[in-house]
């Protein structure tokens, strides 16, 4: 498991580098869809985009199409990718929960100053519904344009029924996907969620942050440290050296993690200071 | 005579076709196995056998494609309004008799080709290619490629944005602006009006009848039934007359046949290409062939995704099986 705590630096590790290289290949891939399916409209002459230094290509739809394709292996590829991967490991964090409409309204009303928060996990209840949501949109845009794309290259005379639904579940897709890529941006300007920012980019949030806002995250972090501890120290006892010196090989972080246990929890200033400090 | 056979050909192929349709229209099940009955249907325009109708005002072809689509476009509405920021209007309903050139009330024109000192009178329109740019890529799927071969646009459907005529090597589809579904959205900003072209008259094919242009030619110049038999047919003719073929291999294929005594390299030089007035390159190409290795990743990446998703769970589950129980949030 990649997530970790790393109390002297103030951090606790949130995303692997495979999930951010999914999320941004998504993100990236899915914004060069965005434009050039905006392109594959007939608005770069109309609208004078064509005469933007730099944009004379806007105005040949074939060339967006090249783009659009391109894209399109990236964005199609991982987004299997990351759910056939994540299923198979069993990491459900962003799959919504009983109670999560309640909870996210409750979390939205405390951004307006009403109440308090409910004590959250790794991922907000809105963020577990917003990826639902996300996942549908994506869902409807990768196939309904596996079918466009078969039919322009095998099958031009596709029936017309099947053509004109892939078609208008791909416009709908798409207006659906440029509405919630701009709730994504709206929700991380929001600040209190600002600090999840950081996540997206190093893997990593504050230690302070994650106790205060995401507390059962943390909590279940700790415990499931303290009995991986355990069951460790008692491996150490029963094992023989040799054993151990390749164990601590093959699980490299882990030795980092031990290190870590016994350390103390950071106190509050200490932390402060590892937050300023331009490590990461 | 050869072209008694040929009408004979076709009118075989509509009995047929008025089955095939019938299956067409009724949202038939995927599968296609009607293919053989429905019959892809070609086009033959014999350059031969064109006079141009010299003894008419208009040809005969084309004042009968004007009487089949007359009161196809509705009045546009007064005034039209104007596109933002743009402002391109065209208007073609003052001049719905202009004959000589392609507009959205006029789908086939003829040009007459001088060269060396006699004429060559060639119909135009539109040439229902196999792999149509301008139906494949429109966003709407208003303008689609029909089982019988035809390339029909849809004019509930068409916001009139033109991006099939970009996309035609010929720039067939013209534009009547103030008409149409973009009136009902957002006239100011989205859409410009219908495009209209040559439907292959398929109102007049799924009623088991031929086309208008080529039922009312007086000297038999142009032909239409099963694809295989066309070809055939244009193949004889050109090795006869020792001449030329033109749309097998243009835009990437099309299913109308020009055979000419005189090559298509000559009569394309007589030709200028205006709005509405394509000319006749030789090969043109169809562009968007150059994108389908693009398209066949795409077809193909879900699966990659899936292998790798694949492989490196099975990696990773093995490496930490010990793991599971911790927090997965
Ligand atoms: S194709 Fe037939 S109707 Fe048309 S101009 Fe030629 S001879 Fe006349
Ligand atoms: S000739 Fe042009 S308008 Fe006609 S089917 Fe081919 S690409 Fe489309
Ligand atoms: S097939 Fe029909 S629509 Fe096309 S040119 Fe002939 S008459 Fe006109």
């Amino acid at each position: 498991m990649t997530e970790k705590i790393l109390a002297d630096k103030n951090r606790v590790v949130r995303h692997s580098a495979l999930e951010l290289f999914e999320h941004w290949a998504i993100a990236l891939s899915g914004l060069v869809l965005l434009l050039t399916g905006i392109f594959e409209l007939p608005v770069a002459k109309r609208y004078y985009i064509v005469t933007v230094p730099g944009l004379g290509w806007t105005a040949d739809f074939i060339t967006s199409l090249y783009l659009h394709y391109a894209a399109a292996i990236v964005f199609s590829g991982v987004a299997l990718f990351h759910v056939v991967y994540h299923l198979l490991l069993g990491e459900k964090g962003l799959w919504p929960k009983r109670g999560d409409m309640a909870a996210s309204v409750q979390v939205i009303k405390s951004f307006l100053g009403f109440g308090k928060e409910p004590p959250m996990n790794k991922y907000l209840p809105e963020q577990r519904l917003a990826y639902v949501g996300m996942a549908v949109i994506i869902l409807m845009l990768i196939v309904s344009g596996l079918v466009k794309t078969y039919k322009n290259i095998y099958a031009p005379d596709l029936s017309w029924t099947v053509v004109l639904w892939a078609t208008w579940v791909h416009n709908i897709g798409f207006v659906l996907f440029f509405l919630a890529f701009i709730a994504h941006i709206a929700a991380i300007v929001l600040k209190p969620n600002r600090p999840m920012v950081r996540g997206i980019f190093t893997g990593k949030v504050r230690l302070d942050y994650a106790r205060h806002r995401h507390a059962l995250w943390v909590a279940g972090l700790e415990e499931a440290r303290a009995s991986v501890a355990m069951s460790q120290e008692r491996q150490k006892r029963d094992a023989a050296t040799d054993e151990m010196t390749e164990e601590s090989v093959a699980s490299g972080p882990d030795a980092e993690d031990d290190a870590l246990r016994n350390s103390p929890a950071a106190p509050a200033d200490q932390a402060e200071a590892a937050e300023k400090s331009p490590k990461d | 005579m050869k072209n008694e056979k040929c009408s004979g050909i076709s009118r075989r192929s509509f009995l047929k076709l008025g089955a095939g349709a019938a299956a067409a229209g009724g949202l038939s099940l995927p599968g296609r196995l009607d293919a053989a009955q429905t019959g892809k249907l070609a086009t033959l325009i014999d350059l031969s056998l064109c006079d141009g109708c010299k003894d008419r005002d208009i040809p005969a072809c084309v004042s009968a494609c004007k009487a089949n689509a007359r009161g196809r476009i509705p009045e546009p509405v007064d005034p039209i309004p104007d596109p933002w920021p743009r402002k391109t209007v065209e208007d073609w309903s003052k001049k719905q008799d202009v004959a000589d050139r392609l507009t959205p009330y006029n789908y086939i024109y003829v040009h007459e080709a001088k060269i060396d000192g006699q004429t060559l009178y060639v119909p135009r329109r539109c040439m229902h290619c196999d792999n149509p740019a301008c139906a494949t890529i429109c966003p709407f799927s208003a303008n689609n490629k029909r089982p019988v071969g035809a390339v029909v646009i849809d004019s509930d459907l068409c916001f009139g944005g033109a991006k099939c005529k970009d996309v035609c090597p010929w720039e067939i589809p013209q534009r009547q602006s103030g008409v149409g579904i973009y009136l009902k959205v957002l006239p100011g900003f989205m859409g410009n009006g219908v495009m209209y072209k040559c439907d292959l008259c398929i109102d007049r094919l799924n009623a088991g009848k031929n086309p208008a242009c080529i039922e009312a030619c007086p000297r038999k110049a142009m032909l239409i039934g099963p694809r295989e038999d066309i070809e055939k047919i244009a193949d004889e003719r050109a090795r006869a007359m020792n001449g030329f073929i033109y749309g097998r291999n243009e835009n990437g294929g099309t299913s109308t046949l020009y055979v000419s005594p005189v090559s298509f390299d000559r009569i394309h030089a007589t030709m200028e290409k205006k709005p509405g007035r394509p000319d006749m390159k030789p090969n043109v190409e169809r562009r968007m062939a150059k994108t389908d290795a693009y398209g066949k990743a795409v077809l193909a990446s879900p699966v990659l995704g899936l292998a790798a998703a694949g492989a490196l769970g099975w990696y990773s589950r093995r490496r930490k099986p010990a793991k599971e129980g911790g927090n997965n949030d």
